[in-house]
């Protein structure tokens, strides 16, 4: 985890950038508008050339402290592509009556006309608002009169009652950024922790100023028969603490291929609200240190408390104990009976929703509902098990302590000194196996008490996928044979996934059109549900023209369709770690037997390359039997997380695979 | 099917739900399981026509959920509007033995926005259930009520909802308060079905029994044109405040001109004495049309926005003309008065777009047909047709989106059902020459010019509008068979005109051709492998289709490397069956090798019976298009 966060997160290089122009809304040049394509990068649709976002805590009388984040934009659409960032849209949230909400909102769409500028603003009737649900209403514009070549420009203000949610400014789009300015003022009684996030290295600027909070204070005094009211006013003087940031040319964030997820590496400014302490009141913690998140998260009563009651499965658990001796025994017992009883309702959360008793009877909850019962069964059947706090692939992952980078927990137990991981909310899983959205990274075990520590979650064993084949090739060139293929793990996790559900007619359809359209029959398969053992298959099959006869000879491709067809990597670089979500390795033990009359006239050769200090590896035999020819393959992928820089490596290496791949065997006629 | 007349004295015989419905799962009969994620085992709607503004649908729907795959037929939900509101709407679950596990009430079903990707904004609004189901199979009864004013739509009845469904028994019920709102029926697809149609003086009586699910089938029709249900429309209906009756498209037309797209062509000045300029040194209509269509192309773009009465009526051009974007409505209505003011006439027109071609009903007027608005434009005998909702679209060119398609053209004086312009087999050609050099490391460099027609511009045309890196992507897609392909050049020309787009591209690629010893071993089909097989099904049950058909011609020179003599070539084939012609041949001339290929493929509709002569001409297809060469060292 320490070494990922060295990765991840480049500090501060200390550059003075400085903006030689102010910024002004509606002022835009004929040089701007003239632009044809962004010089820096020519495939951007659309640029941003000016974006300045200040975030200030306002005190307003009746509400207390708001959170006012003024955004101004100014974006340069490219071409028709770009059309799509001249459409704004802000989510605003909102509960129990307090909402958040978009004020003075002020936009134009500018454009070349002749050599005069026009400037077209945007109408109130082309702002629509959009109770999108209970808690979400979003409101929404796109610019009038766009055209390739178009700036637009827009002004508004969203404020907030909701202080503790500020956690996060995003410096980096799917566009680039010509010139930023980010400014964060935050009065001197919230303490904020920073940390920035993704790839791009830019300088935070602190500075402090002074700041004040003027009180109407209303006092009614009655003397004889007169009732008099005053009104006073007091003043409070308090410091304010400014951060500042400012970019030039951020460059867009391209997708590439086997990334978790984007966001990960996205650029942004991370805060985290530690505490709240006002004058005269005292401290109110949110988070310091990992100990102190993690020790608030337990003592929430949808956390902690959660996994110290106990009655509801007191009578079942005995049932499902009854026998079992060993650790292991009573683990898989527990397991298996909260991963058959609970359906999990797709919400995440490492907080209770319904709380496990209720959820338990409902046979239905969230992530924590059912993980956090769990827990408490397993520790209820003796096992050292312990709730682990995790985010998930789609929430990023953690930098710093904080209760927003949590969005998941999933159970671990410690037996013989071996730690394994646990979740019940996936029907296909087996113990030690999370879901792939769980994979991310380093998870935090809670311990009793609220004391933790970090864990890595990354599976270390590898998935594989072994397949043995005995076939023979008629004088026509067709193969027949029989075909029997194990899946573990996570090949197995995943192929439950896809098609435990299907007919049997229709998976097989799907079967023979992945394998070539080859034709099967007798088919056979163990396991299909059982989530703890390997699925196999067993089938015999028959393929027309597998080889190709040219003249009297016949040629074949020793691995038939069990080959990479493409590599998946294709650009020339890469900026981010490759992610399998877990090690892997393919495996084919083939046996031909050729047709009479032929012989085997050349065969490739028998190769083993690696990549990387073992990082991958291809294991490729053949050899020529008695009757045939026998082959044997092995490809495997041994970290699940693979770093930038040995993209190249692992590149070239799918090549070589490839190229061995493909070569073909030749037989011929006696 | 036949209608059955009831001439009895009562009228009312509604057919009741009986309480002691057995909700267990175990009850289904063996056959409604066969290729069903769900059962329905009881769909019933009984619309009340009250008045002609005055509709109110009762629904109660029994689903018994099989498998995961089946939640999706569940369809818990109500949608409403301004004009139409959700009475109430409830459910109650039931586990595999009909025991109640859940009550839902309406406050439960989550109330959002029905904004579908790619629309900015709309009124209209549904409330739906987000269950979590604890185990399989289980039961769910939902009950509903909506009423509106807008009796235009009224419902088009469905005896399945989709693949992996079957129904039990099915109920649609029309009652009317007299005989003057006396729905008129149209059954489509219920030949095969347990299906039965009643009348009495004020109802109409549907019901489907055990209706076996369908499974989904490659190249199979799309559902809705082989499922079994029943369209319904009123002659005197009510709309958004106005009232109509509609014997006929005629009267449809004239209807819809008058009431929702009359009076919406006004513009400002500035653009209508632009467009004046524009044109006025142009003589022909179709020519002025052109020079007005490539202008609001330019000028516009298509955002979605669905307010008011905005599900049919389009947004009046000035407002168009204004911010410079708007649906397909409003760019077609735009579009419209643009041309107008260049004095050409054009008539706005209700279509079915989509990949699968949709037809309108010849003799069934409803408004509930179609989903996509265009424009034709007279041209002698026939027409012009224009998509307004595209930027790139040449002139007269409307793609696979509306092609051979039945659709609605409004006229003041009256509407019609014409058909679109149709792109079939020739018309959708692809010409390909290369010459390609094969070196002795099996590397190998291409140059080659594409040129595509028809359906295939359509696919085609878009790629010059990429960038670099989208481009290179592009490529390496559609040639995915040669690794490590390497884009030397590309050139594009797109002549509007003749809706012809050409591609001048130079690649180069390591290892194209596997070394096998002293031999080489290659495939000179290089750029047009054609490796689609359709999937092999134990018993095809549904018939399937080419809906358009192609031509492809190729022809390559390659030339190989020095030292290197032809061992082996592919023999020269020639296939000709109903589905189409291929024709390959490789040959040598003089050092080089000469590639030809042909291949035809014909649109058609075909009886599932011939679904594996189909297959087996694709496999010749694909195994040939693989044929290899072998070349030996000299």
């Amino acid at each position: 985890m320490k070494n990922f966060i060295k990765i991840l997160v480049l500090f501060c290089v200390f550059t003075h950038a400085s903006f030689a122009q102010e910024v002004k809304l509606g002022k835009v040049s004929k040089e701007e508008l003239k632009e044809k394509i962004y010089a820096k990068d020519s495939t951007a649709d659309a640029a941003i050339l000016y974006r300045n976002i200040k975030v200030s805590f306002v005190y307003v009388e009746s509400k207390g402290f708001i959170i006012e984040r003024e955004v101004h934009e100014r974006i340069k659409i490219y071409n028709k592509s770009g059309f799509k960032h001249g459409t704004i849209v802000e989510s605003l949230y909102q509960s129990n009556g307090t909402r958040e909400s978009l004020t003075g909102l002020k936009a134009y769409t500018f454009n070349l006309v002749g050599d005069e500028i026009e400037k077209i603003k945007l109408k109130k009737s082309d702002i629509f608002k959009e109770e999108t649900s209970k808690y979400y209403k979003k409101e929404k514009f796109t610019m009038p009169n766009l055209k390739e070549g178009s700036v637009i420009e827009y002004n508004y203000t969203v404020s907030s009652p909701f202080y503790s949610s500020f956690n996060e400014i995003i410096l980096q789009y799917d566009i680039p950024i010509v010139q930023q300015e980010i400014k964060v003022e935050i009065p001197e009684y919230f303490s904020f922790k920073n940390m920035t996030k993704g790839y791009l290295a830019y300088d935070i600027n602190r500075s402090s100023k002074a700041g004040s909070i003027t009180f109407t204070n209303k006092n009614r005094s009655s003397s004889g028969y007169v009732t008099k009211t005053d009104f006073s006013s007091s003043k409070i003087d308090y410091k304010i603490n400014v951060s500042k940031v400012q970019m030039k040319d951020v460059p867009a964030l391209k997708e590439e291929v086997y990334v978790n997820s984007m966001n990960n590496y996205r650029a942004a400014v991370k805060y985290e609200l530690q505490y709240v302490k006002f004058p005269n009141s005292s401290i109110e913690n949110y988070s310091t240190t990992w100990e102190s998140v993690v020790k608030k998260i337990y003592e929430n009563d949808e956390f902690g408390k959660q996994l110290d009651i106990k009655k509801y499965y007191k009578e079942n658990l005995s049932k499902v104990l009854a026998g079992k001796t060993s650790e292991t025994e009573k683990l898989e017992a527990v397991f298996t009976h909260v991963q058959a009883r609970m359906n999990w309702n797709n919400i995440y959360g490492y907080s209770t929703d319904e709380g496990v008793k209720k959820a338990y009877d409902l046979k239905t909850g969230n992530v924590a509902d059912i993980n956090l019962m769990l827990v408490s069964m397993l520790r209820a059947a003796g096992l050292n098990a312990k709730p682990v706090l995790v985010s998930t692939r789609s929430n990023g992952v953690p930098l710093f302590p904080t209760r927003y980078g949590f969005n998941y927990v999933v159970a671990v137990v410690n037996t013989n000194g071996k730690n394994i991981f646990l979740d019940a909310t996936s029907k296909y899983n087996k113990p030690n196996m999370l879901p792939i959205r769980a994979l991310n990274w380093a998870g935090r075990i809670v311990n009793e008490g609220g004391l933790s520590s970090s864990v890595s979650l990354l599976p270390d064993h590898k998935s594989t996928e072994s397949v043995m084949m005995m076939a023979s090739i008629s004088n026509e060139g067709n193969l027949e044979g029989k075909i029997r293929r194990n899946c573990r793990d996570y090949v197995a996790y995943k192929f439950r996934i896809n098609n435990s559900e299907l007919a049997e007619d229709s998976y097989l359809e799907k079967l023979e059109e992945a394998y070539n359209g080859i034709e099967i029959s007798e088919y056979s398969i163990d396991n299909k549900k059982i989530p703890n053992k390997p699925v196999v298959e067993n089938f015999s099959f028959n393929l027309e023209d597998a080889a190709e006869i040219l003249g009297d000879k016949m040629y074949v491709s020793p691995l038939l369709w069990f080959t990479q067809k493409e590599n998946p990597f294709k650009t020339e670089k890469r900026d981010y770690p490759i992610d399998y979500g877990y090690p892997w390795e393919d495996k084919h033990m083939i046996t031909i037997k050729i047709p009479e009359g032929y012989q085997v006239e050349f065969i490739p050769q028998s190769i083993n390359v690696s990549v990387g200090d073992g990082l991958g590896n291809f294991k490729y035999s053949l050899s020529k039997t008695p009757i045939g020819l026998q082959i044997s393959s092995s490809l495997s992928l041994n970290k699940a997380i693979i770093s930038p820089q040995d993209y190249q490596g692992l590149k070239d290496f799918y090549t070589a695979v490839i190229e061995k791949q493909t070569e073909k065997v030749v037989l011929s006629k006696i | 099917m036949r209608i059955f007349f009831y001439l009895a004295l009562f009228f009312c015989s509604v057919y009741s739900f009986s309480q002691d419905f057995q909700y267990s799962s175990l009850l289904i009969k063996e056959e409604l399981k066969d290729n069903a994620d769900a059962v329905v085992r009881f769909d019933e709607m009984v619309v009340d026509i009250l008045a002609q503004d005055n509709m109110l649908l009762k629904s109660k729907r029994v689903v018994t959920v099989l498998n995961k795959n089946g939640n999706k037929h569940v369809n818990a939900y109500a949608g409403y509007s301004n004009s139409s509101k959700v009475k109430y709407i409830k459910a109650i679950v039931y586990d595999a033995f009909g025991n109640e596990i859940k009550k839902i009430k309406e406050k439960d079903f989550k109330d959002v926005s029905a904004v579908s990707g790619g629309t900015l904004y709309s009124d209209y609004r549904v409330k739906y259930l987000d269950y979590t189901p604890t185990g399989y199979p289980y039961t769910i009864v939902l009950e509903k009520e909506i009423q509106t004013k807008n009796t235009a739509f009224l419902p088009t009845w469905n005896f399945l909802d989709g693949y992996g469904v079957s129904a039990e028994l099915s109920h649609f019920k029309l009652n009317f308060v007299h005989a003057d709102l006396k729905p008129r029926v149209l059954e489509k697809n219920t030949e095969n079905y347990n299906i039965e149609i009643n009348e009495t003086p004020l109802s109409i009586d549907c019901k489907g029994v055990e209706i076996s699910a369908l499974k989904k089938e490659q190249l199979s029709p799309m559902f809705n044109q082989i499922s079994p249900k029943i369209m319904t429309r009123l002659i005197d209906f009510h709309y958004e405040g106005h009232d109509a009756h509609v014997e006929n498209w005629e009267q449809l037309g004239e209807w819809m001109y008058v009431n929702l797209l009359q009076g919406r062509s006004e513009l400002p000045e500035s653009v209508k004495s632009h467009i004046t300029n524009l044109v006025k040194n142009v003589d022909s209509d179709i020519e002025k049309a052109r020079l007005v269509y490539e202008y609001m192309q330019s000028v516009t773009r298509y955002i979605s926005v669905q307010v008011g009465i905005g599900g049919i009526q389009p947004i009046i051009a000035s407002e168009v003309d204004r911010v410079k974007y708007g649906d397909c409505k409003g760019l077609s209505n735009y579009t419209h008065a643009l041309l107008e003011v260049a004095g050409v006439k054009s008539y706005y027109v209700h279509v079915e777009a989509g990949n699968n071609k949709i037809d309108f009903e010849e003799d069934f007027p409803t408004l509930a047909q179609g989903n996509h608005a265009i424009l034709a434009i007279p041209n002698g005998e026939s027409y012009t047709w224009i998509d307004c909702t595209s930027q790139t679209h040449p002139f007269g060119f409307v793609g696979d989106f509306t092609d051979d398609r039945k659709a609605f053209v409004i006229r003041p004086n009256g509407g019609e059902v014409i058909k679109t312009p149709v792109y079939l087999n020739e018309n959708n050609s692809q010409k390909m020459e290369g010459e390609i050099q094969l070196l002795e490391d099996g590397a190998i460099k291409v140059s080659a010019v594409i040129e595509t027609k028809g359906i295939r511009y359509d696919n085609r045309f878009y790629i010059e509008d990429l960038d670099k890196d989208k481009i290179l992507e592009y490529y390496q897609d559609t040639w995915a068979s040669i690794n490590n392909l390497i884009l030397e050049k590309n050139e594009f020309k797109n002549d509007k005109e003749k809706v012809k787009f050409t591609e001048e591209v130079q690649i180069s690629a390591k290892n194209y051709a596997k070394p096998s010893g002293e031999r080489i071993l290659f495939s000179p089909n290089v750029l047009n492998k054609n490796s689609f097989v359709p999937k092999r099904y134990r018993t095809r049950k549904l018939p399937f289709q080419i809906q358009r058909g192609y031509k492809d011609v190729d022809s390559y020179v390659i030339s190989i490397p020095e030292g290197y003599g032809v061992e082996a070539l592919p023999e020269p084939v020639e296939i000709i069956s109903e589905f189409g012609e291929y024709k390959m041949s490789v040959l040598k001339q003089g050092e080089s090798l000469k590639y030809e290929r042909r291949f035809l493929l014909k649109a058609g509709k075909h009886p599932k019976e011939k679904y594996s002569n189909y297959r087996s001409f694709r496999k010749k297809i694909s195994k040939n298009d693989g044929a290899q060469v072998v070349l030996i060292k000299k």
